[in-house]
């Protein structure tokens, strides 16, 4: 039984991606959003609500595939994320607004 | 084209512009243009909250400590705060319902600024709970001339479109001499410009010109004092966070074209105007912290550091409506203000006086020694 479902392809939890921000680059998973791990690699990321309605979080998506487990209430601009809340489903370039 | 409180012309709302289309007759909500506005109404409605539930006995007997410099801050911050939710409470009401066309749309506009109602109500709680004579505070808030001075630039563009509206419904298009304010131009054009600069006016009053005020609340608070306050604080924050998101997206959707196309090409004429506003009322809240910190500043904040904060925040609410930032300051100078405006653990139950305190204790631990860089202690 327990083989069975852990051999679900959508149960496949550890799916590692590259998300490049300058010259650093950190690897992030499809557990959670974005934004926690960034924070743990001591990367800081403005916010406010963390939930997807107040458009603090977001910065440039250059290239790759970001998704929204849930639809955020926030505006996003076409070429931009909102970090606190979108899941990475590739290999990513990231950039603050600032840059 | 009059007012009509129950327009009895069949129409379907799912064609309208969000303003000056048809007026809206039955409010309903099973189909909707623009859904976001219906998801707005719920969001609010789920952040509910009444000020009486935050105890603020403590904040009394902490206010009487404070230096006379630092009572200047907090009842300062206090007076400007209850000028914008003044504003705030009435005006999305008074001049977006008489031209709004979405039944969606004019639900989120009472449900908006009820909430800021909610907020100027929180006011007279804590000015109540802190001072003997509330009159002083309040009377104040007339004749003090750096508050009355941000009561212009708040006001000028919902009263201007509040004047043009009123013109549109009772005389028609054209132009229209009124006594003491000269020919005024009626045209779709000039209304929907008119509105547009509203919008766009309301957007950064609730992108930017509360957040100098909340810093000063949130850095009292790191220090264990006013906690009630900042509990109250991070409720109104919250609900402004959201409605930021409302301005925002009325903004976005205006300049898409996709609502009215005639929008887009206002919103494209009005880009700089947009601008200026942006970086007038930066300015203003940079003047603003110089006059709170006239006779001393408070730890862990100063008038340089909250100007550094206003120009970041500033630039991100740009952003947030395509357009190019207008400072250089790239990083945001109080990181630690962000663990106070995130809402996940807000409660208001009175019997929870201790959890800010609680709080405090958490953020500190989360904070790494390089946050405290510009934390003059
Ligand atoms: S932090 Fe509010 S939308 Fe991401
Ligand atoms: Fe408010
Ligand atoms: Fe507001």
């Amino acid at each position: 039984m327990t083989t069975l479902t852990s051999n679900k392809p959508d149960k496949i939890r550890d799916k590692v991606h590259r998300v490049l921000l300058g010259k650093k680059q950190i690897l992030v998973t499809e557990d959670e959003p974005l934004l926690v791990q960034l924070e743990r690699e001591g990367i800081h990321v403005e916010y406010q609500c963390r939930e997807g309605y107040c458009s603090s979080c977001s910065i440039k998506l250059l290239w790759g595939q970001v998704e929204y487990p849930f639809e955020p209430l926030a505006w996003v601009q076409s070429g931009y994320m909102l970090a606190c809340c979108a899941i990475v489903k590739s290999d990513i370039e990231i950039a603050f607004f600032s840059d | 084209m009059s007012y009509s409180t129950f327009n009895r012309k069949q129409f379907d709302s799912m064609k309208e512009p969000m303003f000056f289309g048809e007026n809206v007759n039955v409010a309903r909500y099973d189909q909707q243009k623009h859904p976001i506005f219906e998801k707005l109404i719920e969001k609010q409605l789920s952040f509910f909250w009444r000020p009486e539930e935050v105890d603020l006995s403590s904040d009394r007997k902490d206010f009487q400590k404070l230096e006379e410099h630092e009572q200047h801050i907090f009842l300062s911050n206090l007076k400007y705060q209850t000028l914008l939710d003044s504003v705030q409470g009435r005006s999305p009401n008074v001049a977006l319902l008489p031209i709004v066309s979405l039944p969606e749309l004019e639900t989120w506009i009472e449900t908006w600024s009820f909430s800021e109602t909610i907020h100027s109500r929180s006011y007279t709680h804590i000015i109540r709970n802190i001072v003997n004579d509330p009159t002083k505070i309040f009377d104040d808030i007339t004749v003090n001339k750096e508050i009355t001075k941000r009561a212009d630039s708040v006001s000028v563009y919902y009263d201007r479109l509040i004047e043009m509206v009123s013109l549109y419904n009772t005389l028609g298009l054209g132009t229209h001499h009124v006594p003491e304010h000269g020919d005024i131009e009626i045209s779709m054009r000039s209304l929907k410009k008119a509105l547009y600069l509203t919008v766009a006016s309301v957007n950064v009053l609730e992108a930017i010109r509360f957040y100098v005020s909340f810093a000063c609340s949130f850095a009292f608070a790191e220090r264990t004092l006013m906690e009630g306050n900042a509990k109250i604080i991070k409720l109104i924050a919250r609900d402004e966070a959201l409605h930021l998101t409302g301005t925002q997206h009325m903004l976005n959707l205006m300049a898409s074209g996709k609502d009215d196309p005639e929008m887009a090409i206002i919103a494209q004429e009005c880009k700089e105007e947009m601008r200026n506003i942006f970086v007038e009322a930066a300015e203003q809240e940079k003047d603003w912290a110089s006059y709170l910190f006239k006779d001393g500043s408070m730890i862990g904040l100063n008038a340089q550091i909250l100007g550094q904060y206003v120009e970041y925040i500033t630039n991100v609410r740009m952003q947030a409506v395509g357009l190019d930032t207008a400072f250089e300051t790239k990083h945001n100078p109080i990181p630690w203000i962000n663990a106070w405006l995130v809402s996940d653990n807000v409660q208001v139950a009175p019997q929870e006086a201790e959890i800010s305190s609680y709080l405090v204790g958490q953020i500190d631990n989360d904070l790494s020694e390089s946050d405290f860089d510009d934390f003059d202690l």
